[in-house]
């Protein structure tokens, strides 16, 4: 029972728990660390003694003191970037052993011996257990081929020029193929290409023999399939620690420039498709071959001008390592057409030459440079170029930008280096740099965190998120959209001919209603020597994320131009049948397209419709090849048995009854004090309740009748009937000399009023209420509302106390905090992030999935309703390094991140609530919250209003339920991503909502006939109950009172809480669970000595000279059946994993 | 916890020489003696009460120690009446008190309605049983450890579960008017009450200002006892006061020592948050924080 509750591991929800990601977990490392007892993980405040702290100062020591506190902001963040830096570059250890493997491989390649000349298709000289890394489509080309030693072996890219960074080293090596193998005819049909596969495979089957190397593996340089390269590691136990890369390439200056213009063809469309081409026409441009083999004579050019560049700027190989953390942890750096480290470095070069940045300057401002130079440029209308002074043959950039979406021309003046990039990846490279300088700016962000530190992943940073699966359709929109030369120009990759295609369609039909179309970078392939390249189709789906403009993502109307303009055809054009003329009340007749959709949650899938409908219509891609994961967690709050619904609709129709209520108490006639304010103080009125209240209508004949006021009862022989949820309204009283000055008094005076309120209502409005002395129930258009009067003063009342000696005391006690929690912090709570539902619309939504989960993994008593709420309001206030949740989904996503990845122990997280706080009132919390930490909260919530003493989780979580939730969460957005990600997965997205229970104790079954809420389970329960409802229109006033707040679950709950509180832990899902679990506290089961204040449930077990107490657990287990008599089915007591 | 006898650490036990025969009381160290407990005949298991006659040091006249006999670990489904009911075996009891915790009587207060009364919590209790007689407290301490006592029969139904949910439900229902009535009755007790301290108040102060012999207190404002509101909050608002009074009359930069001080403060805090800064670097670093992926 021990392990259980030390509860390191969930083995349940995935079968291998990895060592790092435990250390990650800030909580436990306490526990998992035992050599770290001495505290390592926790903040102390620094304790210098008296003698330490007065003696007297040197002049050096004054100086540095005085300038780290003017520094303070800047230089805690350069310390910062400095540790980074130590994190990434390679050691010296390294360095050594990577040098020592460059000297075996150079002189083994040194020694590769001639072979004789063959046709360029012969391949019969290869052993058979080398393959030829390249695709040969068409299968012949012209050329003879020899092997024979390489001219020269040098290095090239970033091992070099110092900016090589861990993790996953890779080591460029080129190696020169010497003169005689090529000829200048070789540019043409990709013979150069295809030798350079070949001369690859040669050196490969020669490396073979050789013991030195771990082993080889073929690759192709940033994915293109037209430069494969070979992956060397070196054998033992380095294997993996760096990878050296072999590139081949002609010698330097052997083909000349001009020939691979962006106009040129170097590509003949007979020898590719086999067909003749018509007389006149001329053979189409080849831009990207032409780019792919230029690419090849270049890298030692490039390594000279970097190198040349970084002697005379001492920071730049730090400032290009901080660069290449901050692509990577944005998924940029890898894959086809991304912006890698090469580019980085040369982006910094063109900084420097053009002196936007100066060789004096910090790796810390190289890297704000190079954002805000980013930020502001955008590539695809204003190329730039690094050539000074490029000879006449030299493109245009005007010509370049014909030919590519992304311009970066290199030194050469020949070479656009950003030749593979799509314009969505260099839009998405944009939106990340402005939005990193937005926030790098504000004090109230951790800066450093989200700048370098947080990875983000697709999945969590785009609002919906859709794949395309099996590529191989995408043949044939290559076909349907007329991509032939392109393709040819591709040399066949299909994927990446049709890509910018789509990409600009997809961009046109959804327009306003996204921020930012993003693509996943299609991995670099890699495969083993022995075995073919694989073929295009065998990539992972082709995702791509939205970045969704709130306001218009869900709107079903496009509006388009007016019936009689020119632009109406193209308008035609774009949306095909759907396209009709419509009528609007504003008299203009114009061409319209109107997307299905009656509830939010089928509008939020609007993009979804404009996306399957385009793909099918312009590029033949099917239905069923589109994965859309835009709202797949959503269905586990869906209700609604005609129209799907996520409750935003009921949620709405609970606040419009409310405010009515709201305006009717203000109305009323006949109070001896007016009323000062109406408040919510109901998760429901903050559209974040679960599962929103529904109005009912109550059939009676299914329950008994009060006696007296006639009011409906369970009976006993039913099921339990449908839970009615008592929305809370405060309603706050005028001050008067007439409120008496004493407790008890204020209760009557309170009951009075309700009693007051109630027959008032009745008789003013109809309603049926039911006073009593804490709140009047109010019984309006089927829903429930429970009134509760508040006086302003009598918390203040409360808190008074006579001492003996006559002194007027006040103290704070529970009492009057509850009250205050109650009628004052809750109210305002509700209206603040009511107003922040207002501002975002998917904030509901996503709390409401975020305590689904909550509820579902049982957590539910540990992180209240509040907490949750709060904790999904600080994503939206505060998103870096992403932007605010734009759906549902991803809130949960990022939900689960924080609650794992946040450093409770050691940060307070801060909430600001209407941006109400400064960054003045940032370092107070902070420094508030260092002093006092082991006192305060283990999750620590600031808020506005509240910035010290954290309200919210004064009383949960503890901290061992803290730690489970941090480690479940981790877990769940594992499980989570990779369901939503993969489409391979067998299981449904609801897997992370089912909770392990192999951890607890004791399972207690509920019998699904008392369980009002059964609708609501993750898991829809087979068998339904009626429960006294009807159809049929639901009357806004009169009535009998219905069964009110009656949850036999939770009255259970209560009942084992208060006599086993002291034992055990229950756990159960509010929203239909059908199990409570139990878990018994370690501590209980320790024997100890008799004492009449701990006797509850226990037995004297009398030994020896010793009388002890332990818990009388079959007395306790056949309780737990006595108390929940017709509710239970069965008690499971898993005896075997007790140990007491 | 005001019984004295009730020592809350670990009491030194006798140890219990007896063999728990059949049929014969079973006393655990402590003087208690272990009553069985079931709640139908046909469960399983029992609990066990712990009983003992009631000592105390302050004697209160309605838990009379020779009659009263002290419960521990009374199960939530006991109510009042049903341990009356059980205990009567023994002689007939007079009442039956249940609590949380052991201690001393409820505190004295305007008797309050049902319907405002504080929840009870429905855990384990102990209960003060007061007998009739005397005798019959050590007929129950001499009851046999084997047989159990019944809670639920067939002529005393126990109601738990869903039977008692609904039962409760059902009883929370009180008539607007009923509910009036007990709120009037309140305020006018409260307001007899309010008066009678008036009156009291007066009186008192009377009969001060008569036995200082014919002087009169003088003192500023209208009425003499509202004049300095006797609370804390005032104490130490005036104390406040004369702190800052203080404060601005002491000369700060006069002395060479005062400024010396000073200078020698200020560079202190720079160590100290130089020293901090340093630490949470070192921290970060412990906790691998700057490893980027």
């Amino acid at each position: 029972m021990l392990t259980t509750l030390a509860w390191t591991a969930v083995k349940q929800m995935v079968p291998s728990e990895n060592q790092e990601e435990e250390s990650q977990v800030s909580v436990n490392g306490k526990r998992s660390k035992p050599e770290d007892a001495g505290g390592e993980g926790e903040y102390h405040p620094a304790k210098l003694s008296r003698r330490d702290l007065y003696k007297p100062p040197t002049a050096e020591e004054l100086n540095q003191l005085k300038e780290a506190e003017s520094l303070f902001h800047c230089s805690l963040l350069k310390m910062q970037m400095e540790e980074l830096l130590k994190e990434v570059v390679l050691s010296e250890r390294r360095k050594q052993q990577i040098d020592s493997f460059i000297q075996t491989v150079t002189e083994l390649l040194r020694t590769v011996p001639d072979s004789p000349q063959v046709e360029l298709s012969d391949l019969s000289w290869l052993s058979s257990a080398v393959k030829v890394p390249f695709l040969l489509v068409p299968k012949t080309t012209k050329g003879k081929f020899h092997m024979a030693p390489p001219a020269s072996v040098d290095l090239i890219g970033s091992y070099p020029l110092g900016t090589c960074t861990k993790p996953r080293i890779t080591v460029d090596l080129a190696v020169t193929i010497p003169a005689n193998v090529l000829q200048q005819k070789d540019v043409l049909n990709q013979r150069y290409p295809r030798k350079r596969a070949l001369y690859l495979a040669g050196l490969a089957q020669y490396l073979a023999s050789s013991s030195d190397i771990g082993s080889m593996r073929y690759s192709c340089l940033h994915g293109n399939r037209l430069r494969p390269v070979l992956l060397l590691t070196p054998s033992g136990k380095d294997s993996s620690s760096f990878t050296l890369r072999v590139h081949a390439g002609p010698p330097p200056g052997f083909f000349k420039p001009s020939r691979f213009h962006p106009q040129r063809n170097n590509i003949r469309t007979e020898w590719y498709s086999g067909l003749q081409m018509s007389q006149g026409s001329s053979e189409p441009p080849t831009p990207h071959y032409n780019s792919s083999v230029l690419g090849d004579l270049l890298p030692r050019a490039h390594l000279q001008f970097l190198s040349a560049v970084s002697s005379q700027c001492s920071a730049l190989a730090d400032g290009v390592a901080l660069l290449k953390v901050w692509l990577r942890q944005r998924e940029l750096d890898q894959g086809t057409g991304c912006f890698n480290g090469f580019l980085a470095s040369m982006l910094l070069a063109y900084l420097l030459t053009t002196h936007r940045i100066s060789n004096s300057m910090t790796a810390y401002q190289l890297l704000r440079n190079s954002l805000n130079f980013l930020a502001s440029t955008d590539l695809t209308v204003n190329g730039i170029s690094l050539a000074r002074d490029p000879d006449a043959t030299a493109p245009s950039l005007a010509e370049f930008h014909n030919a590519f979406q992304v311009v970066f021309v290199d030194p050469s003046g020949h070479l656009n280096m950003c030749a593979d990039m799509t314009a969505s990846t260099y839009k998405q490279l944009q939106h990340e740099a402005s939005v990193s300088m937005e926030f790098w700016d504000n004090p109230t962000v951790d800066g450093f965190d989200s700048l370098l530190m947080t990875p983000k992943p697709m999945i969590r940073t785009s609002d919906h998120v859709f794949q395309l699966c099996e590529l191989v359709k995408l043949q044939s929109s290559c076909k349907k959209m007329d991509l032939l030369s392109e393709l040819m120009d591709h040399s066949g990759n299909y994927v990446q001919t049709a890509l910018p295609f789509i990409l600009t369609l997809l961009q046109q039909g959804l327009g306003q209603r996204i921020h930012l179309l993003t693509h996943s970078l299609s991995p670099v392939p890699e495969w083993p020597v022995e075995s073919e390249a694989p073929k295009h189709k065998d990539q992972p789906p082709l995702s791509f994320g939205l970045l969704l403009n709130p306001e218009l993502a869900a709107s079903a109307l496009e509006r388009g131009p007016a019936a009689d303009s020119p632009t109406a055809a193209e308008f035609r054009q774009l949306w095909g049948s759907r396209s009709e003329l419509r009528r609007f009340q504003d008299g203009s007749i114009t061409e319209a397209v109107v997307w299905g959709g009656e509830t939010m949650c089928q509008k939020r899938l609007v993009p979804r419709q404009i996306i399957t409908h385009l793909l099918q219509l312009h590029a033949d891609i099917p239905d069923s090849c589109i994965r859309y994961v835009g709202a797949m967690v959503d269905d586990v709050i869906q209700t609604g048995s005609e129209v799907p619904s996520t409750g935003e609709e009921e949620s709405l129709l609970v606040v419009q009854s409310y405010d009515d209520l709201s305006r009717k108490l203000w109305g009323l006639k006949g109070l001896p004090l007016s009323i000062t304010a109406v408040q919510g103080a109901h998760p429901a009125l903050r559209y974040t309740q679960v599962f929103p209240p529904v109005p009912l209508k109550v059939g009676y004949s299914f329950f008994d009748r009060e006696k007296t006021s006639r009011s409906l009862v369970p009976k006993e022989s039913k099921p339990c009937p449908a839970y009615i949820t008592p929305i809370t309204v405060i309603c706050h009283m005028e001050g008067s000399g007439k409120w008496p000055h004493d407790r008890l008094a204020i209760r009557h005076i309170r009951t009075a009023f309700h009693i007051r309120l109630g027959v008032l209502l009745e008789k003013q409005h109809g309603y049926t209420c039911k006073p009593c002395p804490a709140h009047l129930d109010v019984w309006k258009d089927g829903l429930l509302f429970r009134i509760q009067v508040a006086y302003h003063r009598e918390a203040q009342v409360l808190r008074e106390r006579m001492t003996d000696k006559g002194l007027l005391v006040v103290r704070d006690n529970e009492e009057a905090q509850t009250l205050e929690m109650a009628t004052v912090h809750k109210p305002l709570l509700t209206s603040t992030l009511h107003g922040l539902q207002q501002q975002h619309q998917s904030f509901g939504g996503s709390c409401r999935l975020a305590k689904r989960w909550l509820g579902a993994q049982l957590f539910s008593k540990d992180i209240t309703e509040d907490t949750a709420d709060l904790l999904v309001a600080s994503l939206f206030l505060q998103p870096a390094p992403f932007t605010p949740p734009g759906s549902p989904q991803v809130g949960l996503l990022r939900f689960l991140c924080l609650l794992s990845s946040f450093d409770w122990r050691n940060n307070p997280l801060i909430v600001n609530l209407n941006n109400q706080l400064t960054a003045p009132d940032y370092t107070e919390i902070r420094n508030d919250f260092m002093a006092s930490r082991e006192s305060l909260p283990v999750l620590f919530l600031a808020t506005p209003k509240d910035k010290k003493q954290s309200l919210w989780t004064k009383r949960a979580p503890s901290v061992q339920m803290l730690q489970r939730v941090v480690v479940v969460a981790a877990e769940s957005l594992k499980l989570l991503e990779h369901q939503l990600m993969d489409r391979e997965q067998i299981q449904d997205v609801r897997v992370v909502m089912r909770p392990p229970l192999d951890a607890y104790d004791v399972l207690i079954h509920l019998n699904p006939k008392q369980v009002p809420l059964l609708a609501q389970a993750v898991d829809p329960h087979p068998v339904t109950f009626s429960r006294g409802l009807m159809a049929g229109r639901i009357a806004p006033s009169g009535g009998a009172l219905p069964v009110i707040d009656y949850n036999p679950v939770s009255l259970y709950l209560a009942e084992l809480r208060d006599a086993f509180g002291d034992l055990a832990l229950f756990f159960c899902d509010p929203h239909g669970g059908t199990v409570i679990a139990v878990l018994w506290k370690p501590k209980a089961f320790v024997p100890i000595g008799f004492k009449t204040s701990q006797m509850s449930a226990r037995k004297v077990e009398v030994n020896g000279e010793q009388a002890n107490t332990i818990p009388n657990v079959e007395a306790i287990l056949e309780d737990f059946r006595i108390l929940g008599k017709g509710l239970i089915k069965s008690v499971d007591a898993r005896t075997e994993k007790w140990s007491f | 916890m005001a019984a004295g006898n009730f020592v809350s650490g670990h009491i030194k036990m006798a140890p219990s020489t007896k063999k728990h025969a059949s049929g014969r009381a079973c006393v655990v160290p402590g003087g208690f003696t272990e009553i069985s407990l079931k709640f139908t005949s046909d469960s399983v298991a029992t609990h066990k009460l712990y009983v003992k006659e009631h000592k105390v040091r302050a004697q209160t006249s309605h838990r009379p120690m020779d009659r009263t006999l002290f419960l521990l670990n009374v199960p939530p489904y006991c109510s009042e009446v049903v341990i009356k009911e059980l205990f009567s075996q023994f002689g007939s009891v007079q009442w039956v008190d249940l609590r949380d915790h052991p201690g001393s009587s409820p505190e004295s207060g305007p008797k309050l309605s049902r319907f405002f009364k504080p929840a009870e919590k429905q855990g384990f209790k102990v209960g003060y049983v007061v007998f009739q007689n005397a005798a019959s407290v050590s007929a129950a301490k001499s009851h046999p450890h084997d047989t159990p006592l019944l809670v639920c029969t067939e002529q005393r139904t126990v109601k738990t579960g869903v039977q008692k949910w609904i039962e409760q439900y059902t009883q929370s229902f009180c008539a607007p008017d009923k509910l009036q009535q007990v709120v009037d009755s309140f305020m006018e007790d409260y307001d007899k009450r309010k008066a009678e301290e008036a009156d009291r108040q007066k009186e008192e102060a009377k009969q001060q200002e008569e036995e200082e012999e014919g002087w009169v207190k003088v003192s500023r404002g209208p009425k003499g006892t509202k004049a300095r509101p006797h609370s804390e909050a005032a104490n130490k608002r005036t104390l406040a006061k004369e702190s800052r009074n203080r404060k601005r009359k002491e000369l700060m930069n006069f002395y060479t020592w005062q400024h010396k001080n000073m200078q020698k403060d200020q560079i202190a805090d720079l160590r100290k948050k130089f020293e901090e800064d340093k630490q949470r670097i070192a921290l970060l670093r412990a906790q691998r924080k700057f490893r980027p992926y």
